[in-house]
């Protein structure tokens, strides 16, 4: 699948390059960059999507809109202050988590019908088995090198709240229920994990700053 | 809340791009952001510290049928014309339409005071020689409400036999919609039941006219040359 750029590797530079200028053009109405864009980019961010959106179905409709939201904005896309596939990303996860909030409005007929083999409500037990846990991925992090270095200076706990939230799209009222913690500790955990976070990719900025 | 307090910009931009930020402080939060710097620079440095994060999912193909309806959606005349599209040629019509929109005039119609009739809009369509055996103006003009539209050329323009012209809507973006086909010599009313419902309502940045096969395109986009266009102002 070479021609998605999902994984920035050691070509990424020139990939996002190529991505900003696709993301220019649909800026100007270019309707064949759009199409490039989406070919190099719809892999990954369905992936995104369907990590929050587990109904394939529901899914592919957010992804539509994503698109049609990338369209409409892609003249605001700003390649001197945003990466193209962050600002892209970001869109879709923006939608996926306010996709959640509109089918969380409508009745679940999932409760109703149920897996007969399934009696857990763990929502991770509905996962293919061979979809990796959202620890999982926060330890192959690997290519945002400084990223999972501070990931790993986390407490097990604080990590665990902020990969549920942010791979799976779960509110902090979701992580404690899946954890089955007091909601405030979970607040908590999530706060204090963003902030060690900052506070050690902000460390390692600068460090590279020294070297560099 | 007060969201000019650093430290709460920083732990309410990091929760929002985490995704953790929920309900009605989310959509507080959006709504704030186009009108805040500080905000969406906070929220750009979360991006990009966490959104590398995602870097490890597998991509996942969607089906075919997601691209397909972004098409329809955004251009629902053209999703299945193959050709070029001219329209995105902007220059063409904006060459045009530059000298075209001097002669667009907008008749109020002063008589009708009480109440205040909407204005009818006369388009002038001027030739853009894409084809060289057609020559001269179109004029069309719609009724106040948008609800008809009447074409007719200035002088009966010569058309070879077995061709007709057909009179499409181009919208500020995406792709034209028919409007339906016109006469070469003499007035057409096309009625409001033939005309999109947003004609004037901003869903028309020109007016053009393109030569077809009898009948019309069979394609939904223009198929022959398009020789007539004309800038719309409101």
């Amino acid at each position: 699948m070479s021609i998605h750029t999902s994984t920035p590797g050691a070509d990424w530079p020139q990939k996002s390059r190529d991505l900003a200028q696709l993301l220019a053009r649909t800026g100007l109405g270019d309707r064949a960059a759009f199409a490039a864009l989406y070919e190099r980019t719809s892999g990954h961010l369905f992936a995104v999507v369907l990590r929050i959106q587990r109904d394939r179905a529901l899914a592919e409709d957010l992804l539509q809109e994503v698109y049609v939201s990338v369209w409409k904005s892609a003249a605001g896309f700003d390649a001197a202050r945003s990466q193209p596939l962050t600002w892209l990303t970001h869109i879709a996860r923006h939608r996926a988590i306010d996709g959640l909030r509109r089918t969380a409005a409508q009745p679940s007929t999932e409760s109703l019908h149920g897996d007969s083999d399934d009696d857990s409500d763990n929502p991770l037990d509905r996962v293919a088995s061979d979809t990796p846990g959202p620890l999982d991925l926060l330890g192959r992090a690997s290519d945002a090198r400084e990223l999972s270095q501070c990931m790993d200076r986390l407490s097990p706990p604080q990590r665990q709240s902020v990969a549920l939230a942010f791979f799976d799209g779960l509110s902090h009222a979701e992580v404690a229920a899946q954890l089955q913690e007091p909601l405030g500790t979970v607040k908590s955990w999530v706060r204090r994990a963003l902030a060690t976070l900052k506070t050690c990719l902000e460390r390692s900025a600068a460090r590279d700053g020294e070297v560099a | 809340m007060d969201y000019a307090r650093p430290a709460l910009v920083e732990a309410l931009a990091a929760q929002y791009v985490a995704g953790t930020l929920r309900g009605p402080a989310r959509g507080r939060f959006e709504a704030l952001l186009p009108s805040h710097p500080a905000l969406q620079a906070a929220v750009r440095e979360w991006q990009l510290r966490l959104m590398p994060l995602t870097g490890v999912l597998q991509p996942q193909t969607p089906s075919a049928r997601v691209w397909q309806a972004i098409e329809r959606r955004l251009w629902p005349a053209a999703a299945a014309a193959a050709q070029p599209p001219w329209w995105s040629r902007l220059a063409v019509w904006r060459g045009v339409s530059a000298l075209a929109s001097v002669a667009v005039v907008t008749l109020a119609v002063l008589l009708a005071s009480p109440p205040p009739a909407l204005a009818p809009v006369v388009v002038v369509l001027a030739s853009t020689g894409a084809d060289a055996g057609t020559a001269g103006t179109f004029v069309a003009s719609f009724s106040g409400d948008g609800r008809a539209l009447v074409t007719r050329p200035l002088q009966p323009v010569a058309l070879q036999a077995g061709r007709v012209f057909e009179l499409w809507s181009v919208p500020p973006e995406g792709a034209p919609r028919s409007l339906g086909l016109i006469s070469a010599s003499g007035a057409t009313v096309l009625q409001r039941q033939k005309l999109p419902a947003t004609v004037l309502r901003g869903g028309t940045a020109a007016l053009a006219v393109s030569i077809e096969p009898p009948g019309g395109s069979t394609t939904g986009a223009p198929s022959g040359p398009v020789v007539f266009v004309g800038k719309l102002q409101l």
